[in-house]
């Protein structure tokens, strides 16, 4: 397979934006990203979707693949699926005012995430407690929220897999709550049903967003915060200057949020401290988290419990594709939590009713996973291996992308894998001359040929 | 036959960059795309290897060396060695310093993790003069999960 500048799942490179200047090419966690003749291009199955790549391009020739749908419930039924980091673009207006507003654009429904966080935290809060006895996974329990931590983690970690937290996403759980609550009426009416999953992440779908399998139902289209920002922005406007609530119908309780701390799972450590695991940690960053990981993988942190990770600084707040800056959405969200401090919508007994017949179990093992991404990266042979080894030390380590790979190691590994020469790489190049032209001086008066 | 060698400098008391080799070693096998399990295996005793030589060692030195069939991790140092070895075998027994415990290392489990996780491991030690410890993992490993 050959590195490409075609779509992916999550983002997608503009070859004639492109100006090659190589920004994208280390920040890749994968390694994916190569420069061929001046422009980037990407072994696209090896991408997890982190847009690292996205937010570094000075040229704005990396867009997510999410979109703005043009006509929003002109011949469908609408319902929008609406992570929590909407609410924290909107300074004092309560997430409830937002998701009127985001019905005056078009919407029949909209769905509040916070609510199946909720039921998330309950469920992982209930597993680690009950796992100090059981024993079912391992320490450190890896929180499955993150859909970039998890693609990370089964790309490159994956004897980290029984750790990932058994537990269904809000994703799974809300998209499985409206396919049971919501769809069977619509369908029974012959409507067709389109879900828009409102969201700070570059993916195509809900489903792709994560671990969730592949189900037959309504179509799902993901919206970047960032695509529903200007159309929704004038509405919010209208809702706040109103001086009566206008009339909005709602049928189901997460359809709309009466608590001021929805968005505090967005942000980083909300989700530890929501769920009140004292032996827990919150790491955000993409290097933060491979570091983690990597020291997960070497035995450290069994001491730990519960582990939230997420690979944006500042966590979902941080999310590429959100509109207001990481830090003042945040302070957003700690003015609400001040003023109305925090809520609960879920009474504590039917949560653990539903825990204790399994609703919030993951239906399949993130093992899965394994085979899903392990075929992605070509094996190298023991032999071939050596050989890496010793083209690196030959090439010197210098790591400078001049040869169109991220380090020496990703480039003699191309090599090997025949999708680089050596001669791309100027050191040698520079090398070889030096060392012709000495032994042209050495050797003045013989004929070369 | 196919074989593959490296070493890897250790430095004593140098906790911003102990774990390195560990790190490199489980890049360079998951190249290779070995069994998720036996890399971590691996990880874990070269990483409590590399431990030990940074918080009790003198300088020392990490051999890699993989044959066909088996992966040989040799740490050699010369630090102030191991007066008794069956005894820092034990879980918990540890002599590791203040400035070491503070960092929330030396909990006397690094050698019983190793023994748990290398199919054999041998311990030589000339207390004052040098230590080596030698890990041995088969690809057709008997030992499960770590």
């Amino acid at each position: 397979m050959k590195p490409e500048p075609s779509d992916g799942l999550y983002v997608r490179f503009h070859e004639e934006r492109c100006t090659g200047c190589a920004e994208c090419l280390k920040v890749c966690p994968t390694n994916a990203i190569r420069i061929r003749r001046q422009k980037s291009v990407r072994f696209v199955d090896q991408c997890i979707g982190c847009a690292a790549c996205l937010r570094v391009c000075p040229a704005g020739a990396v867009s997510s693949t999410t979109q703005l749908p043009e006509s929003i419930g002109r011949d469908h039924v609408a319902i929008a699926l609406v992570s929590p980091v909407l609410y924290a673009q909107f300074p004092s207006i309560m997430p409830g005012g937002v998701l009127m507003a985001l019905r005056q654009t078009g919407f029949q429904h909209t769905v509040d995430m916070s609510f199946f966080f909720e039921m998330f935290e309950f469920a992982a809060a209930e597993f680690v407690r009950r796992n100090r006895t059981t024993r079912e996974a391992p320490w450190p329990l890896i929180s499955p929220i993150c859909p970039v931590v998890v693609r990370l983690i089964a790309f490159q970690f994956p004897s980290l897999l029984p750790h990932i937290l058994p537990v269904l996403r809000p994703v799974g759980l809300m998209t499985r709550e409206l396919r049971e609550r919501i769809i069977p009426d619509y369908e029974n009416q012959k409507q067709r049903v389109v879900f828009y999953y409102i969201n700070p992440c570059p993916t195509l779908s809900a489903s792709t967003f994560g671990i969730d399998p592949h189900r037959p139902g309504p179509m799902e289209v993901a919206v970047g915060i960032n695509d529903i920002y200007p159309i929704l922005k004038p509405q919010v406007e209208k809702v706040l200057a109103s001086d009566r609530i206008p009339f909005s119908w709602t049928r189901f309780g997460f359809e709309t949020c009466s608590t001021a701390d929805a968005a505090f799972a967005a942000m980083s450590g909300g989700e530890i401290t929501r769920m009140e695991i004292d032996n827990s940690l919150a790491v955000h960053g993409l290097k933060e988290t491979v570091d983690y990981l990597n020291k997960i993988e070497m035995g450290l942190l069994k001491d730990v419990e519960y582990i939230e990770f997420r690979t944006c600084r500042e966590a979902c707040l941080g999310g590429a594709l959100a509109v207001v800056d990481k830090y003042i959405a945040k302070r957003h969200v700690q003015k609400m939590v001040a003023t109305f401090g925090m809520g609960r919508r879920l009474p504590k007994d039917s949560l653990l009713r539903q825990y204790e017949q399994g609703k919030f179990k993951l239906e399949k093992s993130p093992e899965v996973l394994r085979r899903f991404f392990s075929s992605r990266k070509p094996t190298l042979s023991l032999a071939d291996a050596a050989r890496v080894e010793q083209l690196v030390a030959e090439l010197g380590n210098h790591n400078c992308g001049a040869c169109g790979a991220p380090d020496c190691r990703t480039f003699a590994e191309d090599v090997i894998h025949g999708q680089a020469e050596l001669k791309d790489c100027v050191w040698m190049y520079v090398r070889s001359l030096k060392r012709g032209r000495t032994e042209t001086d050495a050797d003045s008066g013989k004929e070369h040929g | 036959m196919a074989s593959l060698k490296k070493f890897f400098f250790i430095k004593a008391r140098d906790f911003v960059h102990a774990g390195e080799a560990s790190i490199h070693i489980q890049s360079l096998l998951k190249s290779m795309h070995w069994d998720p399990v036996l890399i971590r295996r691996v990880a874990i005793c070269s990483y409590e290897g590399e431990m030990n030589v940074v918080i009790h060692g003198g300088d020392g030195v990490l051999n890699l060396s993989i044959e066909n069939d088996r992966l040989i991790i040799e740490i050699i140092d010369d630090g102030p060695g191991i007066q008794d070895i069956s005894l820092a075998m034990q879980p918990g027994y540890s002599t590791a310093s203040d400035e070491a415990r503070e960092m929330g290392f030396g909990a006397g489990m690094g050698l019983p993790n190793m023994k748990k996780n290398a199919d054999d491991i041998q311990i030589e030690s000339e207390p004052g003069i040098r230590t080596r410890a030698s890990m041995t993992f088969l690809l057709e490993s008997p030992k499960e999960t770590p």
